[in-house]
């Protein structure tokens, strides 16, 4: 029983078939070469390389759908949706060819037995997905989900292909007979019809219909696709397997053929890469639940990020409205407001959660750089970028007092541009010049000096290393001070960088340029860990005590460095409890990205650094929270007197809490 | 006309004259009300048209901060062959008279000289003053604000006095100001684009006979605020510490 074999106003089925997948193809076609030659017009940027990585890659984000999974409601109903569309994909493919070439010596795919039961059993489970997935939407929608008409259609459209097929089978059997495969409910469906006369009689014309309410739907769908948020579906597999395989603390872009440090401000000049993440996108809103400066109040979305970056480059390139021309709002200041794209703590949150793999912040820092460039920045931004520029620190202190804090320690620290040490101790500018933190600092040095590490700084020739420069835009001024760092370093000599700041770890390591591969880069928490492992730091006492850790950004997330502290910490006698957002999904402080030299902006809810606070605080007997980073001493301390946590909780560096052990 | 003066960031170091600053660890920063007159100068240009040339002494980092001013907008940038760090306020105004009349062209009457209010070593802003007087130009110091007039041959300043008080002046060009502060804060200007300006624009140079040195106030000492430790602290209830207070300034013979 050929479904085209049949008579339409005189015109046989095979030709209808022709003139429909010409039509739905050919608009499907102008749709896609219209968004690829939006991407050809952006920016390069080199995500070819290391086939076997990104093969890898594709697997574990498209095959399994890792991420999805990460949302335990949708998780399962979206990997069955997305492997029943596979299913239907190939045997419309299929069909569609038998249909056009109806001469070829093959069967449709639903006549071969087990296409057909993996056909009604997919049916079955994307009917059930989709219920799950509209109850989602009706019932109990997360926040920033975006809730169109758009998505309604779409499972509407899915859940009548899976009917159109289910009800196809059926009718199929009830005109055939049973078929030789294993039905589920089509055999169930066959009897119904079988009893009702109306339909018995007509059951072959009922097959045929299905067949081409399927093939037409389906065709449908194919010219909607690339018009609607569905778009995901096609762009998201290249996005994946064209997403990042260097570190996320890298921003510098592979390949670029023209300096970065003008950055984007309209669409051709992002690079394809990051205009592809606007068609990958599916707005389903995991990264606003995950974003501290959309929590605290502030008026960053990066899903709409995202998603305005796509309407100005459909609108600017296809419809030749360009951003910025007459009568047309810019698109970074007036599109994508200010506001959003300061609001940034680039704490990497959003793009760990997203599930194609978008990436929000480099684009954010593109459009950041364009204001720099205009010249358009915060007071305070300015301030310190002039500090930077002009002493090397954020403080506007003079270089010279970098190292004052070692004036007072009653023994010299080697000055590791004089004499070869085996560690060279990069300090950062919270450490070196923030009196709030000098003791923890002075204390840090004891720590290594009892141990017997050989060890040295650079005095006055430390510059910033320039990770939250790099961060607010400024690359020309990043680049300055990463020359004049490594400059004062090739005259150094030493085997490892360690660091005490987690931002300063992740430039030097991610972004510096060494010649020499043997250099590696560790946190002070790693070596202070190894210390104590290995004996070399022998503790005096336990402090027994329940203690939380809260990963920095920039160790944990940016670098995978979660258990050194903790281990620490239990070498110490302490207990160490977790806080629900922790490890990959710690929660940022809201100091980073230049934040920290940034006013709070008003009226938002509670800062990033209050909410972490009271999340510590909420632990049970938990009265130390325990820190590596100097920015997170300055930020919770703070965060402790607004929030009324004195008394409750103290923030105590890990270094304290290894001197305290000690003594 | 910019104006470097000492970066008090930098720990100041009398030198072994006790008259001077020691010039190895001097640096020189550009005085903020500088700062504040080439942003001046850049938004009227904005508005108008017209060219904006900076002009400067010799003196120690002064090419970045004219380098600085080509990157934000400026058209040309000239440093006159004067070391500033020898001269005072008036040999200053003295070498910037005589670049001035060396070319017809810099006193057309459509020239607007804008200078600092004032610099941290010339609190009085003398220099501004006497150049207006050297030339016989109009000169107004301390403007916040500043219009040029349809016909491009007058501006109007506006200069704020205690009591929110202010003052509009009308003044013919060409004209010395001395502005206090801009319409807007200093413009931000990305490293990149110092750093590109750097590599590719130069710096104009010109001659002017050296101003006498005796033009200068003479420095008899100059030294550290020395700590006198001489401050009382006066506690206690009002009644007690007036009472306290009474006797001190009867000891000390003051009343």
């Amino acid at each position: 029983m050929d479904p085209v074999r049949i008579n339409l106003l005189g015109v046989p089925g095979w030709a209808v078939l022709w003139l429909l997948a010409i039509a739905s193809f050919g608009v499907f076609g102008r749709r896609a070469w219209q968004i690829i030659g939006l991407l050809r017009q952006a920016r390069p940027e080199n995500r070819f390389g290391q086939l076997g990585q990104r093969v890898r890659h594709f697997i574990r984000h498209v095959l399994l759908q890792r991420r999805i999974f990460q949302e335990r409601s949708i998780g399962l109903p979206h990997f069955l949706i997305f492997w029943g569309f596979v299913v239907y994909a190939a045997c419309f493919n299929w069909s569609l060819i038998r249909g056009l070439f109806p001469f070829l010596p093959v069967p449709y795919p639903d006549e071969v037995g087990i296409v057909a039961f993996l056909l009604e059993a997919f049916s079955l489970l994307v009917l059930i997905a989709l219920g799950v997935a509209a109850a989602r939407r009706a019932f109990f929608p997360p926040p920033f989900l975006h809730l169109s008409l758009d998505a309604n259609l779409i499972l509407s459209l899915i859940a009548l292909l899976m009917l159109s097929t289910l009800l196809g089978l059926g009718f199929r059997q009830a005109a055939e007979g049973p078929a030789a495969s294993l039905p589920i409910l089509s055999g169930a469906l066959a009897g119904l019809i079988q009893r009702t006369p109306a339909l018995a009689g007509a059951a072959r014309g009922w097959f045929q219909a299905m067949w081409w309410l399927h093939m037409i739907i389906v065709l449908a769908f194919l010219v909607y696709l690339p018009y609607s948020k569905h778009c995901h579906l096609l762009a998201s597999p290249f996005n994946v397997f064209f997403g990042s395989l260097r570190p996320a603390g890298d921003l510098g872009i592979a390949g670029a053929q023209e300096d970065q440090a003008g950055g984007a401000s309209c669409w051709n000049e992002f690079t394809w890469k990051q205009l592809l993440s606007g068609f990958s996108c599916a707005e389903c809103g995991r990264c606003d639940r995950i974003c501290p400066a959309q929590t605290s109040g502030y008026a960053l979305s990066p899903q709409q990020i995202i998603q305005k970056l796509k309407q100005h480059a459909l609108a600017a390139g296809l419809g030749g409205q360009g951003a910025g021309g007459p009568g047309q709002p810019a698109f970074v200041g007036e599109t994508v407001k200010e506001a959003e794209i300061w609001a940034c703590t680039t704490c990497l949150a959003c793009m760990e959660r997203c599930a194609v793999l978008n990436e929000q912040v480099p684009i954010i820092v593109q459009m950041r750089r364009s204001l720099v460039g205009q010249g358009t920045l915060d007071r305070t931004v300015q301030d310190m970028l002039a500090h930077l520029t002009r002493y090397g620190n954020s403080f506007g202190k003079s270089d010279r007092l970098r190292a004052r804090w070692t004036q007072s320690l009653g023994w010299k620290i080697k000055d590791a541009r004089q004499e070869a040490v085996q560690y060279l101790w990069f300090l950062g500018d919270y450490a070196s010049f923030d009196p709030r933190l000098e003791a923890i600092t002075k204390l840090t040095a004891g720590l290594f000096q009892k141990a017997g590490v050989d060890f040295g700084i650079l005095y006055e020739g430390e510059r910033n290393a320039g990770n939250d420069v790099r961060r607010v835009g400024e690359e020309g001024l990043f680049d300055l001070l990463r020359e004049k760092n490594q400059q004062t370093l090739a005259k150094a000599r030493f085997q490892t960088i360690v660091t005490t700041d987690p931002h300063t770890y992740n430039t030097l390591k991610n972004e510096y340029r060494w010649e020499d591969p043997a250099v590696t880069v560790v946190h002070y928490t790693e070596l202070l860990e190894q210390l104590i492992t290995s004996g070399r730091l022998p503790l005096a006492r336990k402090i027994p005590r329940r203690v939380t850790y809260h990963d920095p950004c920039y160790l944990g997330r940016y670098n995978q460095i979660y258990e050194p502290s903790r281990n620490l910490l239990r070498q110490l006698g302490c207990e160490v409890v977790e806080m629900p957002r922790n490890r990959l999904w710690s929660y940022c402080c809201g100091a980073g990205g230049g934040r920290i030299w940034m006013e709070d902006a008003p009226g938002i809810k509670e800062r990033p650094a209050e909410s972490r606070v009271r999340e510590a605080a909420a632990l049970e007997q938990v009265t130390t929270l325990a820190v590596a980073c100097p920015k997170d001493i300055v930020m919770f301390r703070d965060a402790i007197k607004t929030t009324g946590q004195e008394g409750r909780l103290v923030v105590k560096d890990i270094a304290e809490l290894v001197a305290e052990a000690l003594a | 006309m910019l104006k470097m003066v000492p970066d008090v960031v930098e720990e100041l170091v009398v030198a072994a004259d006790g008259k001077s600053l020691d010039q190895d660890t001097l640096r020189m920063i550009l005085s903020e009300p500088s700062d504040h007159a080439l942003e001046q100068a850049l938004l009227l240009k904005e508005k108008h048209g017209g060219r904006v040339t900076v002009v400067t002494l010799t003196a120690p980092e002064v090419d970045e901060a004219l380098f600085k001013a080509l990157a934000k907008g400026a058209d040309q940038a000239i440093k006159l062959n004067v070391d500033q760090t020898v001269v005072g306020s008036l040999a200053t105004a003295r070498a910037l008279a005589s670049w001035l009349r060396a070319d017809p062209q810099r006193q057309a009457p459509d020239t607007l000289l804008l200078t600092g209010s004032y610099a941290i070593d010339d609190l009085e802003g003398e220099m501004g003053p006497c150049l207006a007087e050297m030339l016989q130009w109009p000169f107004v110091g301390v403007v916040t604000g500043l219009a040029l007039d349809a016909s491009g041959q007058k501006v109007t300043a506006i200069k704020e006095f205690f009591g929110g008080l202010r003052g509009e002046y009308e003044v013919d060009l060409p004209a010395v100001i001395g502005i206090q502060a801009a319409a807007r804060p200093p413009r931000y200007v990305p490293i990149a684009k110092i750093r590109s300006f750097m590599k590719s624009a130069t710096l104009g140079a010109a001659g002017v006979a050296p101003p006498d040195p005796a033009f200068a106030l003479e420095i008899s000492r100059m030294y550290v605020p020395e700590a006198t430790g001489r401050a009382v602290m006066v506690e206690g209830s009002p009644e007690e510490a007036s009472r306290r207070l009474v006797e001190i300034l009867h000891q000390r013979g003051i009343v």
